[in-house]
């Protein structure tokens, strides 16, 4: 499996650059990158489930959706992203079933605001899908 | 570009700023249609999502523009100062226990909840009435409406225009610090630059001040988040060129503009009754601490992260503009019928938080920025330092006990983002309010130096 993230040095906020073999592998990297910002690093406990449908504006948008349901549910539902089946559908839509841990509030060690559009990039080149975000801590 | 850019920087920060893509960001502000005068920018300029950190732009209200990314994310992030009677050396020896009392009194951290958990009835009265319904219910006193811009609460907020997640983040968190650059700082006067100023505002040399910083929390990033996603569909839809999505927009006079606007109010609210509801938890625990009432008056609330209506002389005649101010302060000049009456003859206090280590400054607003900046004034310091940078510098040091020999104490349940947050991580304060007095734009009154600090 070729997929990973990495963290990106940026003066005011976070940056993550993420790869993959498919989108699918991207998204699944970026939500990877999140938790492992905000937590600590021990492993996920998926203990729990649940659903997450995205209707967006592009792909782009749909990172940017896609990272930010995974914040939201870390920092203000305690839910730690595990792992997830992800299905596309089309350049817009995504529907997913997130494994993961719940109240697992006190292991978020990071409050993110959100996932940014700013230098936003997603895209494929010679088989590998690539992309780069910046979070606003 | 509509119009020029107007950055205020020395000749030091113009080549630093230069390097940073931040004056590129300047000039894609300029490209919004109906800006008037300049794309402007303060001498704590740096890089942010679509408009600058540090950025102030003012649309005229028939062609102009209405932007999420020129609020930011955390709307309505602002600061308020407390004075007290309280002399320095009262404190002396003291000051750790009273770090400690103030972190126990102010839920803060990572996803940090209040006190006081809202059902979405009471929430939705937070959200009309901002700061008058901490006052209200018990949070305040009356005169603390005043001494806050906007009277801590601005019209047009509509609960109707947030979607249930911003709601659902809101409900927990009115009355909490938050994380990151958030905090709440116990400091005194160290110097006065302007005794006339000082005098009015209420501060005088070695009485303890209490600063506060926070925002809007997760509500607010809520509305920010769901606003771009509307104003990305409505820039294509009106035709508005974007050379940055983060600077989506939608035309003023559109359905999509009210709507944000109604959604920003809320959160603008939420944010004033969070730091009123704040600053009651402070007067509480100072209050317990000297067992006795310490009188702690509020001096000031101002935001630094807002879009409003204001009216400014364009072209020599009074004209009605919405004006974005990311990361950037209102700073009215002396007469102005918005500033508090007490503080009219000498202009709105400016507060501009430097590092939890050196020093804060006030300032007042000027008439020279009534004409230059729409009534602006710079923020904060900015970092110069990435988080990781800053992670790695503190790496092995004893940050806390760096601090407190220095005669700073401070409070976190997280030491990481105490790493992150280290004084050098940041620019020198000084520089920027230096440019700012220099230029006119908002005068010095007095500094803070910190003697404890609460770090979310």
């Amino acid at each position: 499996m070729q997929r990973g993230h990495r963290q990106l040095d940026h003066t005011a906020d976070l940056a993550l650059e993420l790869w993959g073999e498919s989108e699918i592998d991207v998204l699944l990297a970026g939500a990877e990158g999140v938790i492992d910002i905000m937590t600590d690093a021990a492993d996920v406990e998926e203990r729990g489930h649940r659903h997450v449908r995205i209707d967006a504006v592009d792909p782009q948008d749909r990172l940017v959706q896609w990272l930010n349901e995974i914040v939201v549910a870390a920092v203000s539902e305690g839910f730690l992203f595990g792992s997830a089946d992800i299905e596309l559908e089309g350049p817009t839509g995504l529907s997913a079933t997130i494994r993961g841990e719940p109240d697992a509030g006190e292991r978020v060690v990071a409050e993110l605001k959100s996932a940014t559009y700013h230098e936003l990039a997603l895209g494929e080149e010679r088989g590998m899908w690539r992309a780069r975000v910046v979070i606003d801590v | 570009m509509r119009v020029p850019g107007l950055i205020y920087a020395s000749n030091a920060m113009a080549r630093e700023i230069a390097a940073d893509k931040s004056t590129q960001q300047v000039v894609n502000v300029a490209h919004l249609p109906g800006i008037i005068g300049h794309s402007i920018a303060m001498p704590d300029i740096h890089w942010g999502y679509g408009f600058p950190i540090g950025g102030v732009a003012a649309f005229d209200p028939d062609d102009g523009v209405l932007s999420p990314g020129g609020v930011g994310y955390d709307i309505n992030c602002g600061v308020r100062l407390l004075s007290s009677g309280i002399e320095r050396r009262e404190l002396h020896g003291r000051v750790a226990a009273l770090a400690t009392a103030l972190h126990r009194a102010i839920p803060s951290g990572v996803g940090s909840q209040s006190h006081r958990k809202l059902n979405e009835g009471e929430l939705r009265r937070v959200l009309t009435r901002g700061a008058r319904w901490a006052v209200a219910a018990g949070y305040g006193a009356g005169e603390d409406l005043e001494l806050a811009e906007e009277g801590g609460c601005i019209d047009g907020a509509d609960p109707a225009e947030l979607s249930e997640r911003a709601i659902e983040r809101g409900k927990p968190q009115l009355g909490s610090l938050g994380s990151g650059n958030h905090f709440c700082e116990l400091g005194y006067v160290a110097e006065i630059y302007d005794q006339e100023a000082a005098d009015a505002f209420g501060l005088a040399l070695d009485r303890v001040t209490v600063l506060l910083h926070s925002g809007s929390r997760g509500l607010g990033y809520q509305v920010c988040d769901d606003s771009l996603r509307s104003m990305l569909r409505a820039a294509d839809r009106y035709g508005i060129a974007l050379p940055d999505r983060q600077l989506a927009a939608a035309p003023l006079h559109s359905d999509e503009a009210r709507r944000y606007f109604a959604a920003m109010a809320c959160a603008i609210n939420f944010a004033f009754a969070n730091r009123q509801m704040m600053t009651h938890f402070v007067r509480e625990a100072v209050d317990e601490f000297f067992a006795e009432s310490c009188d702690l008056s509020l001096v000031y609330d101002v935001c630094h992260n807002i879009a409003k209506w204001e009216t400014h002389q364009v072209d020599g005649a009074p004209r009605r503009v919405c004006v974005h101010r990311k990361g950037a302060t209102r700073a009215f000049g002396p007469g102005h019928p918005d500033v508090p009456e007490r503080y009219r003859a000498i202009g709105q206090p400016v507060l501009v938080p430097g590092d939890m280590g050196r020093y804060s400054y006030v300032l007042c607003g000027t008439e020279r920025a009534m004409q230059e900046t729409f009534g602006s004034s710079c923020h904060g310091a900015g970092r110069r330092m990435s988080r990781a940078q800053a992670k790695k510098s503190a790496r092995g040091r004893p940050i806390f006990q760096e601090l407190a020999e220095r005669g700073i104490h401070v409070r976190s349940d997280s030491a990481g983002t105490v790493a992150e947050e280290i004084p050098e991580a940041y620019k020198d304060v000084a520089d920027v309010i230096e440019v700012m007095h220099g230029a006119g734009i908002a005068r010095k009154v007095a500094k803070l130096v910190p003697m404890a600090v609460v770090k979310g």
